[in-house]
């Protein structure tokens, strides 16, 4: 991992498309600033998790409901 | 579409769905995500859709793409203790105050996005889709470790994944 220490209202760049500026610095935090092109995806490292975990519930088939009721019942009625 | 833009328009619009069919949209119950969520960066506008054959499931159906519906439940029917913390960002993407206490039911809804197994479901709640009742801005908001994830498995119960 390259490792860059910058103050607030520097900037890095990687390549000719993206830059991530240090826009505000506190005691626990950094705002960053991201330019990129728009066709690239700019996350947070525990949203990216949250990405594949959202496509594959958007992929879900009406057997995965069915499946989802019938255990939802069955705890329904174990209450 | 700005949510500007959604709010002007008065009639009564179709939206399909690979799940429901067609759906009636009418005039404002659409979910306005500015910032779309993670993985559909461009599903702006999503169709809350309770069906009671369905109950208690939520879909969240996109207006744009009727291949996207996502199956939800409220948080509060898996975890009854679940408690969010809502950032200053995700607060100003719902357009709710920077400050104060924020009440489920009253100024939020918190539902969590149901991920099918093989004889099991599970879902993230440090990942919740959480409403402003007030505006229906929506965004899914993803904490760091704070409540973890649930598998409801075959015997009906909800049990925390480690």
């Amino acid at each position: 991992m390259l490792v860059l220490r910058r103050r607030a209202g520097e900037a890095i760049l990687l390549g000719d498309d993206i830059e991530i500026e240090v826009v505000e610095i506190s005691r626990t935090r950094v705002k960053l600033g991201v330019k990129a092109p728009r066709n690239l995806p700019v996350l947070r490292r525990e949203a990216a998790a949250v990405a594949g975990e959202n496509k594959a519930s958007a992929l879900a088939s009406g057997d995965d409901i069915q499946n989802i009721l019938r255990l939802l019942r069955n705890s329904t009625c174990q209450a | 579409m700005t949510a500007e833009a959604m709010a002007t328009v008065r009639v009564q619009t179709k939206v399909r769905s690979r799940f429901l069919g067609e759906l009636s949209n009418e005039p404002g119950s659409e979910l306005f995500l500015p910032a779309g969520i993670p993985g559909f960066e461009s599903e702006h506008s999503l169709l809350p859709v309770e069906i009671p054959a369905y109950r208690p499931l939520v879909f969240l159906q996109s207006t744009e793409r009727p291949d996207v519906c996502f199956i939800c439940l409220p948080v509060s029917s898996i975890d009854p203790d679940f408690s969010i913390v809502v950032g200053e960002d995700d607060r100003a993407t719902l357009g709710l105050p920077a400050e104060g206490e924020l009440v489920a039911g009253e100024d939020i809804l918190c539902l969590a996005l149901l991920l099918p197994l093989p004889g099991a479901v599970r879902t993230n709640l440090d990942a919740p889709i959480v409403i402003n009742l007030r505006t229906y801005l929506c965004a899914q908001v993803v904490l760091t470790r704070c409540n973890g994830s649930r598998r409801l498995a075959a015997d009906g119960r909800w049990e925390r994944e480690c």
